[in-house]
């Protein structure tokens, strides 16, 4: 499962992200292990706004595409 | 003299922490803005005096995530925190650190520490701390991190002379260093720290990580996959131990408002509902609101003009004055109302924290044409005035965007555009209804939606052709909602102003005294001063040759020599374009419908019939819709982009589209 796929209001796990991805994301705290939640979404899901570590980040669907993730139950 | 050099005190931390609430509460209205060498990044330094013979002076730097470099704003904090020349050195830093959200704000100010610079943290926000029942044990944190740790609270000014004080007071953290590198990053950080003779190893892993990053070190060795990501990961893990041992929070009061509103402000429909009446009223704003102030200033410099000419002996120095002079600065100043309820508008958005939620609507809408969100203010903006709307786009972070929006604004149709389009539809356009509408107010809307559309597609085929740089991954955070400070939004609209008046103002100013020089004076008739009408003749003017040269190459356009001199001479603004013609036709009032009437019974002498027919005068209004004929937009764009060339191209390419279209138009009517 990926970000993108996270139904709204709905909780999981970011899983060890591929190293592609922009390093920004880890430092603005989006990391593995961390929980996150998907808050609000533009239409069409895109963009789509997320909390991790209490601070409100969006990102374009294309992003969320390629952050894996898992439920929360499974740690 | 190293004590009467002023103590260079940079401000670090994220975006949304306070920092230009505690920048003004520091330096006051004593503040210089700036441009960072090289790009087009704005810079604000403040000097105020802290104690007797220490001089501060504040430089507010880029709110940053991390010191590494992901975009340009995060390589201005690097490059000014490595900078090691004397004149150039930072002598003290102040990192913020948003107290409802230490988290993120700790990690990057553990990368300051370790940077070696003497350090104070600023903790923000104090007073919405205490209402959410947050304690940060500010002592035990200070005696881990090896620095002050001082509370803040930038509305009532609580906490800034212990702030000061600590600064002052301040000296490199004995506790570094908060990261260290493990396995390959460790070798690889030994080896550029030998080649680079740099004693500090945090410093080299900042500057060899960037140099690998861009690419230009052959000699350096390419850091280890991950070092970034691994420099993340201890990090927070340290400011997780920190939180838990010194931070006491009750997360489920935690912004509990912001998600409250959030529900309405970023609806997939509400949201747009919002967003779209809060830019009608800023529509309305700037186009009704500034009209009394506009009005007000021209009719004090028209009676200043008027006690001119009547008090000074008639002759050239009189004329110079009363009508090149005065209407010049009476140009610049014209704008103000404008701007400064522009920049007041868009301070509250930025203060309150809804610009962000501006920029996340809008992505979707504006990503095809290489814009974000952020561009729906200037192009709203755009139909009042392009000055001010150029002007707001300094709020832009990503430079590419900005430059498209520069490009493109002065195609929406401005209000200085509507005098010129009442004149000519009401020539040419009969008052006939059209689908149960006035023919003419759909020809004037056309004329709207027609710029909105040229805009949006310039800057589509712009952003096609530009080469791309790395573009910043679209990573964007929202702020919680905050009431604004009033402080805040008076100090931009300040800077804004004087920045306008001082530097576009003065080539506004020259440029109209050049324009008013090329009409008053001519080649082959001497002015005559005494009298009350013009010096000359216009058509005997500089311009009026100048319009009468490219009459040949205008007449493709259908545009005879008064329609050329009055096209040239309305490159001051184009609403002069009525006052050209006014004077052309020997029409003394400058009433619409008395002008109109006079042009319609103009006869062309090929023709025998009227000479503004639908097709000369659809090919004039598609020539006003598209040619950049403002002399302050091409200031304004000059100053902003730092580049001449930039608005001389702008002027040329816009020139030669209108040109293109009105020459299509006119041989499709006639």
């Amino acid at each position: 499962m990926f970000l993108s796929d996270l139904p709204l209001g709905q909780r999981a796990i970011v899983l060890q992200t591929p190293d592609s991805l922009p390093v920004k994301l880890f430092e603005m705290g989006c990391m593995p292990g961390e929980e996150i939640e998907l808050v609000f979404a533009a239409p069409f899901q895109d963009p789509m706004c997320f909390r991790v570590q209490g601070t409100l980040i969006s990102m374009r669907r294309d992003l969320a595409k390629l952050i894996p993730i898992t439920s929360p139950d499974a740690r | 003299m190293p004590d009467k050099k002023a103590l260079r005190i940079a401000l670090v931390g994220r975006p949304n922490t306070g920092k230009s609430s505690l920048f003004n509460r520091l330096t006051g209205l004593n503040q210089k803005v700036g441009n960072y060498p090289g790009i087009t990044m704005e810079r604000t330094t403040g000097l105020a005096k802290w104690a007797p013979g220490v001089l501060a002076e504040v430089i507010d730097l880029p709110g940053v995530y991390s010191l590494h470099a992901s975009s340009t704003d995060e390589e201005v904090v690097m490059e000014a925190l490595l900078q090691e020349a004397p004149e150039e050195r930072i002598d003290r830093v102040i990192g913020l650190a948003d107290g409802t959200n230490l988290k993120t704000c700790l990690f990057v100010f553990s990368q300051v520490l370790d940077l070696g610079l003497p350090a104070v943290l600023a903790v923000t926000m104090r007073d919405e701390m205490e209402r959410r029942g947050m304690e940060l044990k500010t002592e035990e944190l200070a005696a881990t991190l090896g620095c002050a740790v001082i509370l803040v609270n930038t509305r009532t000014g609580e906490g800034l002379d212990a702030l000061r004080e600590a600064v002052l007071r301040a000296e490199p953290s004995g506790k570094l260093p908060f990261f260290q590198p493990g396995g390959l990053h460790l070798r690889w950080l030994a080896q550029v720290q030998e080649d680079q003779s740099m004693a500090l190893p945090y410093r080299a892993w900042l500057w060899g990580l960037k140099e690998a990053q861009v690419g230009k070190s052959d000699r350096l060795q390419q850091p280890p996959p991950r070092a970034r990501t691994d420099e993340a990961i201890q990090r927070y893990r340290q400011v997780n131990q920190w939180l838990r041992a010194f931070f006491v929070a009750d997360p489920v009061k935690d912004r509990r408002w912001t998600a409250r509103l959030d529900r309405v402000v970023v609806h997939p429909i509400w949201g747009s509902v919002i967003l779209f009446g809060l830019l009608f009223l800023l529509f309305q704003g700037l186009f009704y609101g500034s009209e009394a102030p506009m009005n007000f200033i021209d009719d004090q410099l028209a009676a200043l003009s008027t006690w001119l000419t009547d008090h000074l002996p008639s002759g050239f120095l009189a004329h110079l004055l009363s009508h090149g002079l005065v209407p010049g600065i009476a140009g610049v100043l014209m704008f103000i109302p404008q701007i400064a309820l522009l920049f007041a508008f868009i301070s509250l958005l930025e203060e309150s924290g809804y610009m962000a939620r501006v920029v996340f609507i809008m992505d979707r809408f504006m990503r095809p044409f290489g814009l974000s969100g952020k561009s729906v203010v200037p192009m709203v903006s755009g139909t009042a005035c392009a000055i001010p709307a150029i002007m707001s786009t300094r709020n832009m972070e990503n430079s590419r965007e900005r430059f498209l929006a520069i490009a493109v604004t002065p195609l929406i149709t401005c209000s200085a555009r509507l005098p010129v389009y009442a004149l000519l539809i009401g020539l040419v356009i009969p008052n006939s209804a059209w689908m149960g509408m006035n023919l003419r107010g759909v020809v004037l809307l056309g004329l709207y939606a027609l710029g909105f559309v040229a805009a949006l597609a310039g800057s589509a085929l712009l952003h096609r052709w530009m080469p791309a740089k790395k573009t910043p991954a679209f990573l964007l955070e929202m702020p919680p909602y905050r009431w604004p400070q009033g402080r805040n939004v008076l100090t931009a609209v300040w800077n804004r102003t004087k920045s306008f008046v001082t530097e576009a103002g003065k080539i506004i100013l020259a440029i109209s005294i050049i324009l008013w020089f090329l009409a008053s004076f001519g080649p082959n008739r001497t002015p005559d001063f005494t009298q009350e009408r013009a010096p000359l003749p216009i058509e005997e003017s500089y311009i009026g040759y100048a319009g009468k040269a490219i009459e040949p190459v205008m007449a493709p356009l259908g545009f005879d020599w008064k329609v050329s001199v009055a096209v040239v001479s309305s490159f001051v603004a184009r609403e002069v374009f009525v006052g050209t013609m006014a004077t052309l036709y020997s029409v003394d009032d400058e009433d619409n419908t008395t002008i109109r009437a006079q042009m319609a019974r103009e006869v062309n002498p090929r023709t025998g019939q009227p000479y503004f027919t639908l097709a000369v005068g659809v090919s004039l209004l598609l020539f006003y819709a598209f040619a950049m004929q403002c002399a302050s937009t091409f200031a304004v764009v000059a100053r902003e982009t730092k580049s001449y060339r930039f608005a001389v191209i702008q002027f040329i390419v816009l020139g030669a589209l209108a040109y293109g279209v009105a020459w299509i138009a006119y041989a499709m009517l006639v």
